[in-house]
């Protein structure tokens, strides 16, 4: 980059920052016109940006600048009081400087923006004092610098050590340059270069900074970090970094860094996270096995700094990425402003919170919602003046801003106190656009109703006006807020006003979720949509139209079963409970059926990939600490999709199509053997040989349990030992009793067991029949052939 | 003494050079089973190969889509080219594979029976696949002559482009 790119930048980044103050201190003036500190910051705006433009040539900048500082010197010296009309001026003068500087951002250049009409008015509230300037300002430079004590004895050597300079002086310096380039052409040229040289000189890091004043003597005032030469975008321009002079006297440490890397820095933290959820996992296991060992204790110790450790981590990563949204609240003093006078309503903003912090991609992301909601506030929520008095409130109708942390979210509160929503109205209207039927209508809750007003092609507003009423911002609202995996929440009350609750999470790559289990499988749900899980039973579930529904204390909730959504094959026997997870977005809700809940747990989100996207209903997928991947549930879809499907809900799957096909010799009988003794095993193997049957054996429950799912055989019956290592008898029993496949599947147990509270466990585990060894083998066989409805002519 | 050092010497460049124009004319594959027939697809386009292990199930995908695992901390589709080509789906056994295949930055892991070899073929034995295949559309890449028997090799690219 060359040197002239490497000072336009710097001079990009300053003069954007500078102006996105100046919004909010305009604003301010206007309610303060007497504040001279605020007025003395904003003409200070107005010149930085004017002299920095002058030096790099663009003349139709330094043309609207110089305007504007004329109108801001009046007002500073008392000879022009600011009114709103004048203000408007202003703040169009303002509007057209952002354009000329978004044109220098983009082209490097400020050509193709009409400032002249601008200039005109600038010109006339200024008393049109006849001067006529040309673009390259001549007129001379207000005589009183800034900040007073800058203005030293003039130092006429041309071999200023610029380094060693602290900012203000090199300020000074610029100044008094300024002056100079004033008065004569020479020293104009000297100047761009001392100005060319001392940018690059700037210390690049704040160490730096903070080395300088040391170095210089001086009695700088306050040094403030001048923008660093790198070229960031804006967006992540710390907040220390406003260039006002009365800057605390502390300075701020900040280093510039690519997003990139602190992009890349917050995916390996996931993997670690990941690896912590893994050892966690390992951890437990280990517990189990080596209860009581010495070692434990250390490996207990050992696990939990390091998952102490990687959650600070990723807090601490986390906070990196973490700006005030301030910067998004900034420019709403202005839009407030800007509106109600459109409006011709008196409309207060009240801001809090702006200090409260969020992740990067989410301040981003949060501005256009606001702009909608609070536009609609001002539109629709509060009255007008007269309207207002009507009904004995103050004139003065007040939009309240509040941003505060609660839990794992952030909360902003858009609070208005002007007629609230009216649900009649609300459903007569979204009657007639067709949005929602008679029948509907009637059913909804007050909070349903409010949630209308976030359906595409909603408005209350009679006439489409500037402002709004084209009935697409709300929609518009809703799906970003729902695009950061956040809620809104409103509420409402006839002439008290409106309140809307937008609750996102503090980060998007690593979320709090809720694990479920269906049959086999598990889903992971951001808990952030998740309001309660209720544990129900089968005749709690009722059906309304195809429909299945619950009620939930005074609600009813209609529910959907995540296998039917996520096609889940039934081989389990529903058993008599389920859960529900009551999902919340916005206003809607959903029962969401699930077979067991598993647990909360911290993931990571993994895109699926090419190959895989936009599966409908599935968010991403995110790794457990057993390794294996889980699916994350994508509210939003889920929620559009539970629509389509029918109850299904807990009919049980249709009867077992198992090949029970013809048995055409005595080979086609299969029978497994379940015992850790190889001696039973073969004894038993000699009984029933005979019959010729086909035997299988197993040495465990376990083994068992996966030669019956590996599905390589049908098998008619099982002889099941009780005694066992890894799982026993009455486990292997009723884990297959699960399975619907298996219902009917005679299990055998053979045992020494005798006890009657063993014959009992036994029948309660699902077995037919109980053997007690010693017995015969034809005792066994006839038992085996009895249950196995062996066919007698293969005797 | 200098002649002969140069002597050898130009014979080992010369003896490289051979090597290399070898090396231009033969492709290097890797040949799998599926069903009866025996695949290959270039070696470059390999990720890795291995062991089968559990992965997870995906819904609204076609049958031949298993589903997802987890590759060193990866989420990677899984296809079975059993069902893909149209086979009776079969129980896995001790040979069979997961070959995760790569070309630019798509990857995919696929199920296959079992592994052949490694095999070296001249380009000159490669012949283009059958006319009766539609060119452009076709995951065949061309036929491979070996002395007994025929390979079809397989275009990666289109293995892993999504259709559905």
């Amino acid at each position: 980059m060359d040197e002239f790119q490497e000072i336009l930048q710097d001079f990009l980044i300053e003069s954007f920052e500078l102006v996105e103050k100046l919004d909010e201190d305009l604003v301010e003036l206007e309610n303060n016109p007497e504040d001279l500190e605020l007025l003395n910051g904003i003409f200070r705006v107005a010149h930085t940006v004017k002299g920095a433009s002058s030096f790099l040539n663009f003349d139709v900048l330094t043309h609207l600048t110089h305007h504007m500082e004329d109108v801001l010197n009046k007002a500073r010296h008392g000879e022009l009081i600011i009114t709103p009309d004048i203000m408007d001026v202003v703040l169009e003068s303002i509007d057209l400087m952002k354009a000329l500087l978004e044109t220098i951002r983009d082209t490097s250049a400020d050509a193709g923006i009409d400032v002249a009409a601008c200039v005109v008015r600038l010109d006339k509230i200024s008393g049109g004092d006849g001067e006529v300037q040309t673009p390259v300002a001549t007129a001379p430079v207000e005589e009183a610098p800034v900040v007073e004590e800058v203005v030293e004895p003039a130092i006429e050597e041309d071999d200023i050590d610029y380094d060693n300079m602290s900012p203000d002086d090199l300020e000074a310096e610029i100044e008094k340059l300024l002056q100079e380039r004033q008065a004569e052409d020479k020293a104009k040229r000297q100047a761009k270069i001392a100005a060319g040289e001392e940018v690059l000189a700037a210390p690049p890091s704040p160490e730096e900074v903070e080395e300088s004043p040391a170095v210089e003597p001086t009695p700088a005032a306050a040094p403030t970090p001048p923008p660093a030469p790198t070229p960031v975008k804006k967006a992540e321009e710390p907040k220390a970094a406003a260039p006002a002079k009365r800057a605390p006297a502390t300075v701020e440490q900040t280093i510039r860094v690519d997003v990139k890397r602190l992009d890349h820095l917050m995916n390996l933290i996931g993997e670690l996270v990941l690896a912590k959820n893994r050892l966690i996992k390992i951890n437990d296991d280990v517990e189990e096995r080596y209860e009581g060992e010495e070692f434990l204790e250390e490996l207990n110790q050992v696990v939990s700094i390091v998952s102490l450790v990687t959650t600070d981590l990723q807090i601490a990563v986390m906070k990196t990425r973490m700006l005030p949204i301030g910067k998004v609240f900034n420019k709403f003093p202005r839009m407030i402003r800007d509106l109600s006078r459109e409006l011709n309503k008196k409309i207060e903003l009240e801001i809090s919170g702006e200090e409260t912090e969020l992740d990067k991609s989410i301040v981003e992301e949060i501005g256009d919602p606001l702009v909608h909601i609070i536009r609609n506030s001002c539109d629709h929520g509060v009255e007008t003046p007269e309207e207002r008095v009507a009904k004995g409130k103050d004139e003065t109708g007040v939009i309240g801003l509040k941003a505060y942390n609660e839990g794992n979210q952030i909360v902003i509160q858009i609070d208005d106190d002007g007629k609230g929503l009216d649900t009649d109205m609300l459903k007569n209207k979204s009657l007639e656009k067709g949005i929602i039927t008679e029948k509907e209508a009637d059913s909804m809750s007050d909070k349903e109703a409010f949630g209308l007003i976030f359906k595409p092609g909603f408005s209350t507003a009679a006439a489409v006006t500037n402002v709004s009423g084209r009935g697409v911002g709300m929609d518009v609202v809703k799906t970003n807020i729902e695009k950061l995996n956040g809620i809104i929440d409103i509420d409402s009350e006839i002439n008290v006003g409106t309140s809307m609750k937008l609750k996102i999470p503090l980060t998007l790559a690593i979320i709090q979720a809720l694990l479920v289990g269906v049959q086999e499988e598990y889903y992971a749900i951001p808990l952030a949509s998740v309001l309660e899980t209720v544990r129900i039973s089968k005749e709690e579930i009722y059906t309304v139209e195809g429909k299945s529904v619950m009620r939930l204390r005074e609600e009813v909730l209609s529910l959907v079963h995540i296998g039917d959504i996520f096609e889940v094959e039934r081989i389990l026997d529903a058993s008599e409970h389920a859960y529900v997870v009551v999902l919340g977005l916005g206003t809607s809700k959903l029962g969401l059926i699930v077979d067991t809940l598993v647990g909360q747990e911290e993931i990571v989100i993994k895109s699926l990939g090419d190959y895989l996207k936009g599966i409908e209903g599935v968010a991403g997928a995110t790794i457990r600490g057993d390794g294996g991947v889980t699916l994350i549930v994508d509210v939003v879809a889920l929620m559009s999709m539970a629509r389509e499907v029918k109850a299904t809900t807990m009919i049980e799957a249709s009867s077992e199509a198992s090949s029970n096909f013809e048995k055409t010799k005595a080979s086609d009988y299969t029978v497994m053997i379940v015992d850790d003794s190889k001696t039973d095993r073969t004894i038993m193997r000699k009984a029933l040989e005979p019959m010729g049957i086909t035997l299988v054996e197993a040495t465990d429950g376990q083994e068992a349990l996966n030669i019956l799912k590996s599905g390589d055989y049908n098998f008619d019956g099982m002889l099941v030992d009780i005694e066992m290592p890894r799982m026993d008898g009455y486990t292997l029993a009723t884990e297959i009793k699960k399975y619907n496949k298996y219902k009917n599947l005679p299990l055998i147990a053979v045992t020494s067991r005798t006890g009657k509270s063993d014959r009992m466990r036994g029948v309660e585990s699902g077995m037919v029949e109980y053997i007690t060894k010693p017995y015969s083998a034809d005792y066994l066989s006839s038992v085996v052939v009895r249950n196995i409805n062996f066919k007698a002519e293969f005797l | 003494m200098s002649d002969k050092l140069k002597e050898i010497i130009n014979k080992q460049s010369d003896s490289q050079n051979v090597d290399m124009n070898q090396l231009d004319d033969v492709v290097q594959l890797v040949g799998f089973v599926i069903g009866d027939e025996e695949y290959a697809i270039p070696i470059l386009s390999i990720q890795e190969i291995i062991k089968p292990f559990s992965w997870t199930r995906v819904p609204q995908v076609p049958k031949y889509v298993l589903g997802v695992f987890n590759l060193r901390g990866a989420v990677i589709p899984l296809i079975d080219l059993r069902a893909k080509f149209g086979l009776q789906t079969k129980k896995q056994s001790d040979e069979t594979r997961f070959i995760v295949m790569r070309h630019e930055d798509d990857v995919a892991g696929f199920v296959i029976d079992r592994l052949t070899m490694a095999i070296r073929i001249k380009k000159t034995n490669i012949g283009p696949p059958p006319d009766t295949i539609d060119s452009d559309d076709t995951i065949i890449d061309g036929v491979g002559k070996q002395e007994d028997k025929i390979i079809t090799i397989l275009k990666v690219n289109k293995l892993l482009e999504r259709d559905f």
